[in-house]
């Protein structure tokens, strides 16, 4: 049944040409080169260390990975990291 | 990102989280509405944060919680340095003292200079000055403005012509003009005396020149009363002819006066109030009753505050309100056709010369008109009628 809606939504996406973030519950993920990564839709922090910062998303996990990290804003459903990053990760846990 | 100013009004502080689950902890403090910032994790199980004073309270619940422990390190922001400024409020009071005590400093009169006057009229003016409160030490917000002290300087003190008054920073400048004596007349060219107008001759005082008319004599205008050459035929010489000649001259003068009329007059009684302005807006300082007066009239007087050498943006307004009263006067038919005498009589005084004198009056016409009393009058009068008519050389 979820499987069902989320082609449905997909679908959606696809032929309406509506944003797939808005539609599907995806995280929008913005990148100023390799020093500020702005991830929007998170579902909350999971593990924070100066080299490694791990986020719950609706669906899976997002892992970054750098040098010298920095949470300069955290709000319910946003995150301004600052700092070297190495690897941005998607885990799926299905 | 906030905006940062807000932060700093608000008041900001950095917290240092110890134990495990300090990802937790921030979820729990983001679910919650607090807002965090530059999160930083410092070592295996810590982390430091910073987040706005107001939240703070809130914070317990969620540490009691978790299994953290908080440390609060760096304060910054608005409320603190408020609190620190209680701290050692000595400094603050000294800085207000001190602007305070440049600021009257700066609207003193330090000094009282009175140029070209004689020692005498320097020391009357510097009395009338000390009486007027200019002098040493004296605010300037609370004296007269410079226009004022010199008319009343010049007012009061008799052998003054002009007197230059001059703020110039916290000195009074007062550059004095003195009455000088009356200069020997001016020699004057040779002329003849010639009639004014119309008149009978009644006194003759010649000093230098030949008469040519005598006492009862009735001239015309623009005759010769007396001439300028002298000497018998063939040995002539022209000489300046000076002297007075008295005739009688006649005027007539019409006056109209209302029998009703209204003015406004002062009661003597006034109020002050006092206001320091800041471009048109007024603060009131002292005298804050309603004006209680039905009518009056205000007067204003802005003195401008100083600091150091500059002149502020900020007056010093004083404003005066004096009641006024409206005063009917009612004349009857004989009050008014006196006064109307009167003042047709003040009025010829006025246009003739000192020596003139008024001989006799005659009322020719006096009738009442829609609320007016219109009265002509005819004059005899005896005034000097001889003014000088130069003589041209080479008739």
């Amino acid at each position: 049944m979820k499987k069902w809606w989320q082609q449905v939504k997909n679908w959606l996406a696809n032929q309406l040409e509506l944003p797939a973030d808005v539609v599907m519950d995806l995280p929008r993920i913005t990148m100023i080169g390799h020093i500020h990564i702005y991830i929007e839709n998170h579902r909350g922090l999971l593990t924070f260390s100066d080299k490694e910062l791990r986020l719950l998303l609706k669906q899976g996990q997002l892992l970054v990975r750098g040098e010298q990290f920095v949470i300069k804003t955290i709000l319910p459903e946003e995150i301004l990291l600052e700092g070297k990053i190495h690897q941005v990760i998607y885990l799926d846990n299905d | 990102m906030k905006n940062k100013w807000a932060h700093f009004f608000i008041g900001s502080v950095q917290v240092n989280v110890q134990g495990r689950g300090t990802e937790r902890f921030i979820n729990a403090c983001l679910r919650n509405g607090i807002s965090v910032w530059n999160v930083r994790k410092t070592g295996e199980d810590t982390a430091t944060f910073f987040m706005l004073l107001k939240d703070v309270s809130r914070l317990r619940p969620i540490v009691r919680q978790s299994e953290c422990k908080l440390f609060f390190g760096r304060r910054s922001g608005f409320p603190f340095v408020v609190k620190k400024t209680i701290a050692n409020f000595g400094f603050l009071l000294g800085i207000f003292l001190f602007l305070a005590v440049v600021f009257l400093l700066s609207n003193m009169v330090w000094d009282v200079r009175v140029q070209g006057a004689k020692p005498e009229t320097e020391h009357r003016i510097l009395k009338e000055l000390k009486q007027m409160g200019v002098e040493k030490g004296a605010f300037q917000f609370l004296l007269d403005p410079p226009e004022t002290i010199q008319k009343k300087l010049t007012d009061r003190i008799d052998t003054l012509t002009w007197v230059g008054v001059e703020l110039r920073g916290t000195t009074f400048y007062f550059q004095v003009v003195e009455k000088k004596q009356p200069k020997a007349p001016e020699p004057v060219s040779n002329r003849h005396l010639v009639a004014k107008k119309k008149a009978v001759i009644t006194d003759l005082f010649v000093e230098e020149g030949q008469p040519l008319v005598s006492v009862h004599d009735h001239v015309e205008k623009g005759q010769m009363l007396v001439s300028g050459i002298i000497g018998k035929e063939g040995k002539t010489k022209f000489v300046p002819a000076k002297g007075k000649i008295f005739g009688e001259t006649w005027y007539k003068s019409t006056v109209v006066l209302p029998l009703e009329a209204a003015f406004h007059v002062f009661t003597g009684k006034y109020i002050e109030k006092h206001y320091i302005a800041i471009n048109s807006f007024s603060i009131p300082v002292w005298g804050f009753q309603k004006v209680p007066f039905a009518h009056y009239e205000a007067e204003r007087q802005k003195q401008p505050l100083r600091f150091w050498k500059w002149e502020l943006p900020i007056f010093y307004e004083r404003v005066i309100y004096r009641e006024t009263e409206q005063v009917k006067r009612n004349y009857s038919w004989d009050e008014a056709f006196q006064k109307a005498k009167e003042i047709a009589r003040k009025e010829l005084k006025a246009k003739l010369d000192e020596d003139a004198s008024i001989k006799g009056e005659k009322v020719l016409h006096a009738a009442k008109e829609n609320g007016k009393v219109r009265v002509e009058i005819y004059y005899e009068v005896i005034e000097n009628i001889a003014i000088p008519q130069p003589i041209v050389q080479g008739d």
